[in-house]
């Protein structure tokens, strides 16, 4: 293991956006992360508001119109290597908002995240479970460390 | 908001948003701020329109009840819980007294939440982590209890047209383990209580901060504990028919600021539990479901409730099963006002607090508008 990848392996930071959700899956991922009974910080996995200084993006929601734009520059703004996690039914197909009726799309929503962005993990769940978000940011790890 | 006689042109603007490290929800405020004090305060929503109420439309009934769910994940149980009284009251369902209470039992319990999470936010925003990481300890004990409940953390779809569903039924087991959830929150929920009052600090940083009066709040259109944090008694869980075999009481404070409004909650987590044990202790025996009714046509039927964050609104008509002309109007689109005019006056940087005291979910209100392109 590269000194590098020691050092990432011990500071994962994590960024949560989200992009249209029903506020379910936000704080079960904020639950996880913080809160002591599941406590991801234990494992080296911090919460963050800030793109420049995040590994992980975690993405929440059907991709709304107003956020596709954002979405795009915040992912732009964190720097390599970064992985990219898709938690929640709307995030992964769109949900219940992606159609009206049948297969007619709705004009609000720009599509599911894997559409704006490239996405490296997918939880799914509505709403999603914190044991599968720290699976799901488990599985962005050998993405993040074999980075040279 | 200022006063339009003698408006003065203020050009420094702080703007946040929409996403924003400080507010974890996308929404837009622009400050007005002069010498770092705020003087006028603007919050944009709509970022997370998504219509819902334009999929719901032309949905049967049974659809669209379960869709209003997705509205919100913090009181998702209220959405889904007052779009079947809609259908109850249009089609005169009389539901069973069992089902009743085990409808109170979800609803307290996501009172529960809402407000520990509130209070989480709250302690986060005045930068007290390990506060807020006491009050996701002890939250977790009643997502667990809505997980046993209704299958599912967040949303657990517990009221149908005519009742509850069946797998949300209450046996020994999951009354015993209510109570003991009951017992363990009103120890922790105390003591920390305690220790919130008692702390210097968190005192001097919270009390008198952000006033918004009480002329201010009724003119405003404030709702639930924010309008009650302000001194007006108002609770449409009095009028509520399903709450009349309960004991509770209205918490009121007097001065309308970040203490009032953290302390309101505090003490509405109490009345909670109070009702809750009361509901469960006399749990009525019998069906849990009334399966007696037939679909019919409909005028638009309209439905207030008492949800966490203030008064919810649902109506709709319904014409062959299906539902048309939706509206749902949540407690956080009245409560805007309230949170723009807390913010002046205000230092700078206690605007995000003065936001946040109001208890905003813009999910919540972006479902409930729509955005007119011209």
């Amino acid at each position: 293991m590269s000194l590098k990848s020691y050092s990432r392996a011990r500071a994962v930071h994590v960024m949560l956006v989200y992009t249209g959700g029903c506020n379910g899956c936000d704080i079960e991922i904020v639950n996880c992360i913080f809160s002591p009974r599941y406590d991801a910080e234990q494992y080296k996995v911090f919460l963050t508001w800030n793109p420049r200084e995040a590994d992980v993006l975690v993405v929440t929601g059907p991709v709304t119109k107003h956020t596709e734009k954002p979405l795009k520059e915040i992912y732009n703004s964190i720097p390599e290597p970064k992985a990219v996690v898709a938690a929640g039914a709307c995030a992964l197909m769109g949900g219940v908002y992606k159609n009206i009726h049948g297969d007619i799309p709705s004009e609000e929503i720009a599509g599911p995240v894997d559409e704006v962005i490239p996405v490296d993990a997918k939880v799914p769940g509505c709403a999603v479970r914190p044991e599968d978000i720290l699976s799901g940011l488990v599985a962005t790890l050998p993405k993040l460390l074999e980075a040279k | 908001m200022s006063d339009n006689n003698n408006k003065k042109i203020i050009e420094t603007e702080v703007p946040m948003g929409m996403v924003h490290s400080a507010a974890i929800e996308p929404y837009r405020v622009r400050l007005f701020v002069e010498d770092e004090i705020v003087r006028d305060a603007e919050i944009t929503v709509g970022i997370n329109h998504r219509g819902i109420e334009r999929i719901m439309e032309g949905l049967p009934v049974e659809k669209a009840n379960s869709l209003t769910e997705k509205i919100c994940g913090i009181c998702s149980n209220s959405h889904i819980w007052n779009s079947v009284l809609v259908a109850e009251k249009a089609l005169g369902i009389e539901i069973p007294e069992r089902a009743s209470y085990i409808r109170i039992v979800v609803e307290e319990l996501e009172r529960l939440h809402s407000h520990l999470l509130y209070l989480a936010h709250g302690s986060e925003v005045l930068g007290h982590e390990t506060f807020a990481m006491r009050l996701f300890y002890i939250r977790e004990t009643v997502m667990e209890l809505l997980g046993m409940i209704g299958g599912n953390r967040v949303q657990y779809g517990a009221p149908i047209i005519g009742g509850i569903r069946p797998r949300c039924d209450l046996n020994e087991m999951r009354i015993k383990k209510i109570k003991e959830g009951m017992d363990f929150l009103e120890e922790k929920v105390a003591a920390f209580a305690d220790r919130f009052t008692s702390d210097p600090m968190i005192m001097a940083r919270i009390t008198g901060v952000a006033v918004l009066s009480k002329k201010d709040a009724i003119r405003l259109a404030t709702s639930g504990p924010t309008l009650r944090a302000t001194g007006v008694d108002i609770d449409l869980r009095r009028d509520m028919e399903s709450y009349d075999p309960f004991e509770f009481d209205i918490i009121t404070q007097k001065d309308g600021d970040v203490k009032s409004n953290l302390l309101v909650r505090v003490f509405e987590i109490f009345e909670s539990i109070k009702i809750i044990r009361q509901a469960i202790g006399n749990l009525p025996p019998g069906k849990i479901t009334n399966r007696s009714w037939g679909m019919q046509d409909t005028p638009i039927v309209k439905s207030y409730i008492e949800v966490p964050r203030g008064k919810l609104y649902h109506s709709y008509k319904l014409e062959e099963g299906r539902t048309r002309n939706v509206i749902v109007r949540t407690p956080s689109i009245t409560n805007i006002g309230a949170m723009e005019h807390a913010c002046i006056g205000a230092h700078i940087t206690d605007a995000q607090l003065a936001i946040v005291q109001c208890d905003p979910c813009f999910t919540c209100t972006d479902r409930a508008i729509k955005i007119i392109r011209l």
